[in-house]
């Protein structure tokens, strides 16, 4: 076990730099520098957004008129709230040494992480949809992504997490949907206490040994310290916020919400007013409301709460127009969020 | 595609009327005067994943071979769609930009991603045209991704 792992700690950093530094990083590896194990704490709140996520998936008004600044990360997933319960960790890879399968690269990234959590008390697995869970809870959010000729796979470690802050800087005009995917968020994303430096020193051994290479701290070089300020600018604009280019979506009005694997919200609304706001549980409609033109309850709705999400679009478009569109907008959420 | 074209080796569809990135799994079809259609074959489509988003450039950027041109997202993973050839981008398939599983269903046909104009025709050169080759080498990859465990066996 010759080769190198590098393990930078950046400690308690600005929402910002919690973001540039290890984007930097990731720079660095691909231009030479070795694997880097990172970690961050950001020393504020902030909510962050998926690289090709749309902006308006969270509530800007919200952010601004709360202090919270918003960022566009490099790595996949969708919109998140961010504070300083939260320890973030990153891998960060050639993408030569790394599986060509996504979700095989992913497993072997984070199967270190499942070990640490192990390690620091926490009966933690990964589950068959590569989300690390205790039992059916999500206690990890994760995301990947390559960047030049460099794979970095990120998690956290939740002390405490503020479900409902978590919820509130998402966009979800419906309060139905809100207030259905808060619940969902209690029920299904949880924080796991711990000691964040036994976690650090059993993720560090963890990924030394699934890659074979000796954990040695180090730091940040000065190309990469270059690259985090040339970041820090690139993260605060406008037009770095707004995102790579979107095609518009066609069809009724939607806003899906996923609050893990197989858990989501959707409040849909089609041309004549007629709206469906439901919560999906592993493919099962949990609860589902179908209003009509003005506002009125839709009896038909009824039925398909405990349906899986096919035969729940299946009924919904037998009625009527307004039905079948919204039950092509149910369909196509599955499995693709 | 005439029907014709289209082959299964080891379980994955490929057309050999078009031109291979080994790499990258880009396929590029000529259709005259400079002009080509790009997309991803079957095995890169199933080594990414379910598709979940999909960013393409606008008509009129700029190609160059080996660099990315958009992005997929796939099981929360970003990663570069990166351009076989150089040249400009002249029209994208907004209707996958829209449903990505479209390029999933339909890889070779209407899951197009990008069409474009060279800028040197030498490109297509450097990719791999023959069919008898490019069957051998699909069939090599599909066995060392089975070997390693990155598609299933």
């Amino acid at each position: 076990m010759s080769e190198m792992l590098r393990v930078i700690d950046f400690g308690r950093v600005t929402p910002l730099r919690s973001q540039t530094l290890w984007h930097a990083v990731a720079y660095g590896v691909s231009a030479g520098q070795p694997p880097t194990l990172s970690f961050a704490r950001p020393s504020a709140p902030y909510a962050c957004l998926g690289y090709l996520r749309d902006a308006a998936e969270i509530d800007q008004e919200y952010c601004r008129a709360s202090g919270l600044p918003v960022y566009r990360r490099m790595v996949g997933g969708g919109p998140v709230y961010l504070d300083d319960r939260q320890l973030f960790f990153q891998l960060c890879l050639p993408a030569n040494e790394v599986s060509p399968s996504r979700a095989a690269a992913l497993r072997g990234m984070l199967e270190p992480a499942v070990a640490a959590f192990r390690a620091a008390g926490v009966d933690a697995g990964l589950d068959q949809d590569g989300e690390i869970c205790l039992g059916d809870r999500k206690i990890c959010g994760h995301g990947a992504g390559q960047i030049e000729d460099a794979v970095v796979v990120c998690g956290n470690l939740i002390e405490e997490f503020d479900h409902e802050r978590a919820t509130r800087v998402l966009a979800m005009p419906d309060p139905l949907q809100r207030a259905e995917t808060l619940r969902l968020m209690r029920r299904y994303v949880t924080a796991t206490p711990g000691d964040p430096q036994a976690f650090m020193q059993a993720l560090a051994a963890a990924c030394s040994a699934a890659l074979g290479r000796r954990a040695v701290p180090g730091e940040i070089s000065a190309a990469e310290r270059e690259r985090t300020a040339e970041l820090d600018l690139r993260f605060s604009s406008a037009q770095w916020l707004a995102g790579p280019r979107r095609t518009a979506t066609t069809g009724p009005q939607r806003r899906l919400v996923k609050v893990r694997a197989g858990i989501w919200t959707l409040a849909a609304q089609a041309p004549d007013g007629a709206r469906l706001v439901a919560s999906v549980v592993k493919g099962i409609v949990d609860r589902v409301v179908l209003t009509a033109r003005g506002g009125q309850p839709h009896e038909a709705a009824r039925p398909l709460t405990g349906m899986t999400v096919a035969r729940a679009a299946g009924t919904l478009s037998t009625l009527g127009e307004s039905g079948r569109l919204l039950a092509a907008v149910l369909a196509g959420a599955e499995g693709r969020l | 595609m005439t029907d014709d074209a289209l082959r299964e080796v080891s379980g994955f569809a490929i057309a050999l009327d078009r031109a291979y990135a080994p790499a990258t799994h880009m396929w590029v079809r000529p259709t005259g005067d400079l002009h080509v259609t790009i997309g991803m074959d079957p095995l890169g489509v199933e080594t990414s994943g379910t598709l979940a988003q999909l960013s393409l450039p606008e008509p009129g950027q700029v190609l160059i071979a080996g660099q990315p041109f958009g992005q997929l997202e796939a099981v929360k993973f970003v990663g570069p769609l990166t351009s076989p050839v150089s040249g400009t981008v002249r029209a994208v398939n907004a209707a996958a930009a829209a449903d990505p599983g479209l390029v999933e269903r339909e890889p070779f046909t209407a899951g197009w991603l990008i069409k474009a104009i060279l800028s040197d025709p030498a490109d297509l050169g450097k990719l791999l045209t023959d069919p008898q080759a490019i069957t051998d080498w699909y069939a090599a990859r599909i066995a060392d991704y089975r070997l390693s465990g990155a598609i299933a066996r």
